[in-house]
């Protein structure tokens, strides 16, 4: 260990390739995320919020079966995935953002220097996470509202995929909009205010304004048509709606991509 | 090897580093000195990819930086210890690090281990203290065993014990032939430790060489001579050709000079000394001398309290 040398220490191991790379790079990822203290404050927001609703709204419908006589359980997933998707947004936005706030991004870039692979796998891994989770949490929910329903909700299982598909791809697409956020913007306060102000103010406000056709093109309105089956204002078909949706994401997410692999780390 | 040719970084109308170059040689540590604000974090930050340079290349082992694919095994980089998420333990900081890599969990325990957090690891990072968070950075630069590590201001935090483990750390890591940069305003700790230094300000490169070249390149040794008969033995050096200050009504610095100088003119003329030394020339003084015109922060005396004044 002490011996004097001069000849240099090269301990560059054989290229790893980026599909590797990227695999470990989402472990870390994985890891990271669950290690911090938000990210489990806000699935547990999300659980109660979605599960508890689920059982009241079956518990009320089985006091009440005249008004909602024979629907499904899964409109009711559906409905419930609404409110509970600010808590998926805010949990995959903070899972960039709180890197940018803390100063972490300077060691995740040490460890992690291709920023193209640091991008890939920190979306993935937030976008993934936030969209299985959501799916499970509604699925949760149905069965809930389901059983505790009695005979006043029913399940047919036919109908399963679509509700997953849907609230899939709204979660997906939400969860990868805030991430682009986290990415462009680079601060918690400046993403979650743009967030809230594309998926709930503007298409409110606009839509009461009576731009309807300008409330309609914000992710927002995408998302309240596909779980809600209507738009307070406007016309929206399914693919129109999910179009939006997925528009947004991509958008959110270039400019994201781009200011991360271009600028300097956290200036 | 760490090679920087002609780095220029400008945030905006700030020209943070200018036109530098200079090597990192293996085995050996080297300083990286300078002022506030010369741009040694720009430096460190552009060799790791963090910052993209405006014109100019950092190399470690001819690559950049941002196109290793498992970085901790060939570079290992100690700089702010307080950019970390507060809220993970210490261990699972670790770990995710070690993921990103491809390192075992074992090697985290190690080195856990090695700098002395065993203790604390399990803990969250918001109730460390600066020294155990430096401690954290190190873990995670030895976290691959690489063969370059950059440190910046390393010692910042660490008690007397942390110091000392320090210097043995970095020194045993360039014996094993490692490139070792270290960035310090302590220029006792760098003529400790280190074998070469960089100094630079304003971002341009200042000197190069190795600690004994700048001390003797510098020259000034000078002499400290303390006599009861001070006012003639000044006369008489000046005599000489010397400059001599004055520093009290006994003691007097004779500068480009020797003791056996001094000590002979002292004999001849049968004037008493009570002390007479070589006084070495440290690197604080030749830091100060080498960078004086290059601070661009100064600091001003607090100016004196008006009742203060009419007291006296």
């Amino acid at each position: 260990m002490t011996a004097q040398s001069t000849t240099p220490l090269v301990h560059a191991s054989d290229e790893v390739s980026t599909g590797r790379l990227f695999v470990r790079t989402c472990a870390a990822e994985w890891t990271r995320l669950w290690t911090a203290r938000s990210s489990r404050w806000f699935l547990a927001a999300a659980t109660l919020v979605i599960t508890g609703l689920g059982t009241a709204l079956g518990f009320e419908s089985a006091a009440d079966p005249v008004e909602i006589q024979g629907g499904p359980a899964w409109q009711t997933a559906k409905s419930l995935a609404m409110p509970a998707q600010f808590a998926f947004l805010a949990f995959a936005l903070t899972a960039v953002t709180s890197d940018f706030a803390t100063g972490g991004i300077v060691p995740t870039l040490q460890w992690t220097p291709r920023r193209a692979v640091l991008f890939s796998a920190r979306t993935t891994v937030a976008v993934g996470a936030a969209t299985g989770l959501g799916v499970l949490l509604a699925l949760a929910a149905a069965l809930l509202a389901f059983t505790t329903a009695g005979s006043a909700l029913v399940l047919p299982l036919a109908e399963g995929p679509a509700m997953v598909a849907t609230v899939g791809l709204v979660f997906s697409a939400g969860a990868a909009l805030a991430v682009g956020l986290g990415f462009l913007l680079r601060n918690a306060a400046a993403a979650l205010v743009t967030l809230f102000l594309l998926m709930l103010v503007l298409p409110l406000l606009l839509g009461g304004l009576g731009y309807e056709w300008l409330a309609d093109s914000f992710p927002g309105s995408g998302a309240f048509f596909l779980l809600m089956e209507e738009t307070p204002q406007g016309d929206m078909t399914d693919a129109s709606a999910a179009i939006t949706m997925l528009v947004w994401a991509a958008g959110a997410l270039l400019l994201g991509g781009l200011r991360l692999v271009r600028e300097d780390a956290n200036r | 090897m760490i090679e920087v040719r002609g780095l220029t970084k400008r945030y905006g109308d700030v020209l943070a580093v200018d036109d530098l170059s200079f090597d990192v040689e293996p085995g050996k540590v080297t300083g990286f000195l300078g002022p506030n604000g010369a741009g040694k974090s720009t430096t460190m930050r552009v060799m790791l990819g963090l910052d993209r340079p405006s014109s100019g290349t950092a190399v470690v082992h001819g690559r950049l930086f941002s196109t290793l694919s498992e970085p901790l095994r060939e570079v290992g980089a100690l700089l702010d210890p307080g950019s970390v998420h507060p809220g993970r333990t210490g261990r699972n900081h670790l770990r995710v690090a070690a993921r990103t890599n491809g390192i075992p969990t074992a090697r985290v325990d190690e080195v856990i281990e090695q700098v002395g957090l065993a203790d604390a690891a399990r803990r969250r990072i918001k109730g460390y203290s600066l020294g155990m968070r430096q401690r954290l950075g190190i873990a995670a630069a030895l976290l691959g065993d690489p063969g370059v590590l950059l440190f910046d201001e390393p010692i910042n935090g660490l008690d007397l014990d942390g110091v000392l483990w320090l210097r043995g750390l970095l020194r045993r890591l360039a014996d094993d032939g490692r490139t070792v940069l270290v960035s310090s305003h302590l220029m006792s700790e760098m003529q400790q430790i280190a074998d070469r230094l960089v100094v630079i300000g304003r971002g341009r490169l200042i000197a190069d060489a190795t600690v004994d070249e700048i001390l003797r390149g510098l020259g000034h040794l000078h002499v400290r001579v303390r006599s009861p008969e001070a006012d003639s033995l000044l006369t008489q050096l000046q005599e000489k050709g010397l400059n001599v200050q004055r520093v009290d009504a006994q003691e007097l610095h004779v500068e480009d000079s020797t003791a056996e100088q001094v000590g002979r003119l002292a004999h001849t003329l049968r004037i008493p000394l009570h002390h007479l030394s070589e006084v070495e020339q440290s690197l604080e003084q030749a830091y100060i001398e080498l960078t004086s015109s290059s601070v661009e922060f100064h600091g001003h005396p607090a100016p004196v309290p008006a009742a203060t004044e009419a007291a006296r």
